[in-house]
Formats: structure tokens, C-alpha cells, sequence
């Protein structure tokens, strides 16, 4: 089954276009990783899949539901803002720089969008919060606040408070690039765990070791536009594309 | 020494100047927010009310918007419908510094909003969170440490220009000393005065001290 897919996806900023023409389809339990030097567009693709960034051009289906449909920076057609919101809410979101909510405790950051969003049962939602705190590692931290964690624990809470949404599909955007290097694995490891779970995962990494075990398709970007994907092996170890041999350089 | 005429008088214009700084703050912070949100709001409409709202109320002197609510406003009235209408010094009082205070806080409260890291926004939505929710259960809350401050520096300002109010009729603290002092001829009244507002300032000053060490509690 499909679960997100961009058709012909750009992007402006005023003048500037970061994305030109993506075409991109991800299955269920697929891991993807993609690489590519920044400014290459890989962040605004995922900020598009869930409507962070509104696209220019070209259609984004969740599911095989057509959740977005632009051209030249207008909606192509009315799309129903409900169910664009439950659908997008399929989307788990993790950011670089963590964004947890300073003001609440580890557990309230991983129950509040369940309870005020999904309007679910407080008692279910702090059980299962529970649940996915300790599946992080951090059940002994849940009457912390964020502040008095390190950035891997808070990176963890981060993905914890977005598997408590239950999406179906979790998107990472450069999920260690905030992380002093000792606390990238403990990050990497919570991924490998979801992943190896069946999870369906959209990694924007520059950790080509974790995306050689991991993924089961890498994607490498170059100047707004997929320029070579395949296995981890043809990607990142048999490059046929130069732009792919010496961005692959430069960063190995 | 004072008389207890003049000690109930002192004390009865001390609760004026009190009720209408609290007054004040109190819908300050309340339609501060409200006006905050229209000027960060995307609507041009309610961009353009709340832009003007500050315009006039920050631009124009509090003295002159009493006058306004004080004398123009029964004068209109009587051009226009032929009634004279008796108005109550102090519900005018209570409008004027609640209108101004509002132009005051809604551009604290706007600033302190914006101060937000716009991750915190993105985060909201990415969890699915309404503008709506993510406003009122994330990014404000996280405001009333930052405002603690110059909530407390504004309610200070108020409390000493209440004393405008002698303008229209009505005693607070200063212009009951001040009447004493000229009837007796005696200066001391005026310490009486200062006293009293350093008193009420200083209380305000630690009680504010005390909630953003409280507020803060999150924060490392």
C-alpha cells in the first residue's frame, strides 16, 4: 500500500525554488533515508508531506487520498480541511532541534496532543504515554521538565510524544544533526528499534552509517530534485550518478 | 498628627487609586490578549482594528482620552438626542485606563507571543494541534513568565498616573493630601503620599518577584 506519494511536487519561496519536480512514492514498512547537502530540499519535501509548507506545484496523496493539489501557488481544488488534518495527523513528526514544549513535563509533552487533539481518555493516554516512555528509555524522567534533559533523552521524549499520536508513517528531519556525537546513537538505536517494529519512516539523516544498516531504499537529493535512489548498496556504495560520488565524498 | 477624618479620607483615596489601577490592569491583560491576537492575525480586517486601537490609545495622552470619555462624550450625547446624562466619574475612570491600558499590554502581550520559537507552532501542528489549541495550550502559556515583568511595571505606571483622575472630579490619594496640605498649609501630607505609593509599589514589585521565580520553574 502506498503511504505518502508526491506527483511533480515544487516548491518557491518568493524567487528562490528549492523544489523542482519531485516525484516520490513511499510504501508501507518502508524505511527511506534520504541524504543530499543542505539546501538540497529534503527538509521542505517532508514539511510539505503534512502541509508545514504549503506546495507550489503538483499533488501529495497520504494513503492514496489526494490530501494537496496546486499550481502556481493556488489550490487546484477544494480539499475537505478535516480530513486533511486527520490525515496529515498520520504524519509523526520529529525536528532537529527537538521542539519540545519547555512549560510542560515529559509525560504532558507526550499526552497533550491525544488528549486535546484526539480527545482521548486521560487515563489511556498517560498509560500509553507511559508505555512509549519506557520503550524510549525515559519512564524514570516523566515528572521532569525538558529543560533538565540531555539532547538525546530529549530527542527520545520527541519521537515518544510523536508515536503517541499512533501515525502510521514517522518523518525525521535530521533527527541528530543537534546532538553532541556521544548521544547520536542513543538516538539512532530508538530508530532502529521503530524500524525494526515495521514502522514506516521518511529519515532525513546525514548519518550514512545508520542509513546503510537501516533503510531499505536511500534517496539522495541535489539541488531541489531526487538525482539517484536504490538500495543502501547501489547509493551509497556503487554511485552511478557523479553529483551522488562527490557529495559521498566530501561527507565519508 | 492626622485626624481620623482625615485618616479615613487618606485611606478612602488610596482604595481609589487602587480599584482603578487593578481595574485596569485586569481588563488591560484581558483585552490586551484580544488585540494582541488581531495584529499577529492573518485577517487584514482585524490586523487593521487592533493596529489603529494602539495607534489612537498609545498615541494620544491618557489626560486627554479621560477628557474625552469625561466631558466630550455627555456633550455629544446631549447634541445629539437633546438628554442630559449624569456619568460616574469613576466607571469613567475605570473605561479610560482600561482603554489605554489595553493599547499598553496588547504590544507587550504581541511581543511576548512572538519571542516564541517558531519550532514550538510547528510542532503544535505537526501533532495535529488547531491554531486555537496550539495558541491557547502551548505558545501563551509560555508567555506568562515573559510577562510577568512588564505586567508589573505597567501596573506600577498605572497606579501613579490614577492621579490624573483628580481632573474629573473625583479624590484619589494624591489629590486628597494634596487638598489637605493646601487647607493646613503643612508639607507633611505630601510625605503622607509618597509613603503610601512607595508602600503599594514595593508590595506590587515582590509580589511580582515572587510569580516569575514561580512561573520560571520550568526553566532550568
Amino acid at each position: 500500500m502506498s503511504m505518502v506519494k508526491l506527483v511533480n511536487v515544487r516548491k518557491s519561496f518568493g524567487d528562490l525554488e528549492v523544489l523542482k519536480g519531485v516525484n516520490l512514492e513511499v510504501q508501507q514498512g518502508e524505511v527511506v533515508c534520504i541524504i543530499g547537502a543542505s539546501g538540497s530540499g529534503k527538509s521542505t519535501m517532508l514539511r510539505c508531506l503534512n502541509q508545514l509548507e504549503r506546495i507550489s506545484d503538483g499533488e501529495i496523496y497520504i494513503e492514496d487520498v489526494l490530501t494537496d493539489k496546486r499550481a502556481n501557488d493556488k489550490d487546484l481544488m477544494k480539499i475537505d480541511p478535516v480530513t486533511v488534518q486527520s490525515l496529515c495527523t498520520e504524519l509523526g513528526m520529529v525536528f532537529q532541534n527537538f521542539n519540545l514544549f519547555p512549560h510542560l513535563t515529559v509525560i504532558d509533552n507526550v499526552t497533550i496532543a491525544p488528549l486535546i487533539v484526539k480527545k482521548t481518555d486521560k487515563k489511556i493516554a498517560e498509560t500509553r504515554a507511559l508505555d512509549l516512555l519506557s520503550m524510549v528509555g525515559l519512564s524514570e524522567k516523566k515528572d521532569e521538565y525538558p529543560s533538565r534533559l540531555s539532547g538525546g533523552q530529549q530527542q527520545r521524549v520527541a519521537i515518544a510524544r510523536a508515536l503517541a499520536m499512533d501515525p502510521k508513517i514517522m518523518m525525521f528531519d535530521e533527527p541528530t544533526s543537534a546532538l553532541d556525537p556521544e548521544l547520536v546513537g542513543e538516538v539512532l538505536a530508538t530508530m532502529r528499534q521503530l524500524a525494526e517494529k515495521g514502522m514506516t519512516m521518511l529519515i532525513v539523516t546525514h548519518e550514512i552509517g545508520f542509513a546503510r544498516e537501516v533503510a531499505d531504499r536511500v534517496i539522495f537529493m541535489d539541488g531541489g530534485v531526487i538525482c539517484e535512489e536504490g538500495t543502501p548498496e547501489e547509493v551509497l556504495l556503487n554511485p552511478k550518478e557523479e553529483r551522488t560520488k562527490s557529495f559521498l565524498n566530501k561527507i565519508l | 498628627m492626622l485626624t481620623e477624618i482625615q485618616l479615613w479620607a487618606i485611606f478612602n483615596g488610596t482604595i481609589v487609586t487602587l480599584e482603578i489601577a487593578i481595574v485596569a490592569i485586569v481588563f488591560g491583560a484581558i483585552f490586551g490578549v484580544v488585540v494582541a491576537l488581531g495584529r499577529l492575525s492573518k485577517s487584514k480586517v482585524a490586523n487593521a482594528l487592533s493596529w489603529f486601537y494602539i495607534w489612537f490609545f498609545r498615541g494620544t495622552p491618557l489626560l486627554l482620552q479621560l477628557f474625552i470619555i469625561y466631558y466630550a462624550i455627555p456633550i455629544i450625547y446631549l447634541d445629539a438626542t437633546g438628554i442630559t446624562f449624569e456619568i460616574n466619574p469613576m466607571i469613567c475612570a475605570f473605561v479610560a485606563f482600561s482603554l489605554n491600558a489595553t493599547a499598553y499590554l496588547a504590544e507587550i502581550i504581541r511581543a511576548a507571543i512572538e519571542s516564541i520559537d517558531g519550532g514550538q507552532m510547528e510542532a503544535s501542528k505537526a501533532l495535529g494541534m488547531s491554531y486555537r489549541q496550539a495558541m491557547t495550550k502551548i505558545i501563551i502559556p509560555q508567555t506568562y513568565k515573559r510577562l510577568v515583568a512588564p505586567l508589573g511595571n505597567e501596573l506600577i505606571m498605572l497606579l501613579k498616573d490614577t492621579s490624573l483622575v483628580s481632573t474629573i472630579a473625583l479624590f484619589d490619594l494624591l489629590r486628597t493630601t494634596k487638598t489637605m496640605a493646601s487647607a493646613t498649609g503643612s508639607w507633611i501630607y505630601y510625605i503622607y503620599a509618597a509613603a503610601i505609593y512607595l508602600f503599594l509599589t514595593t508590595i506590587i514589585q515582590v509580589v511580582f518577584d515572587k510569580m516569575e521565580k514561580k512561573l520560571g520553574i520550568y526553566e532550568r
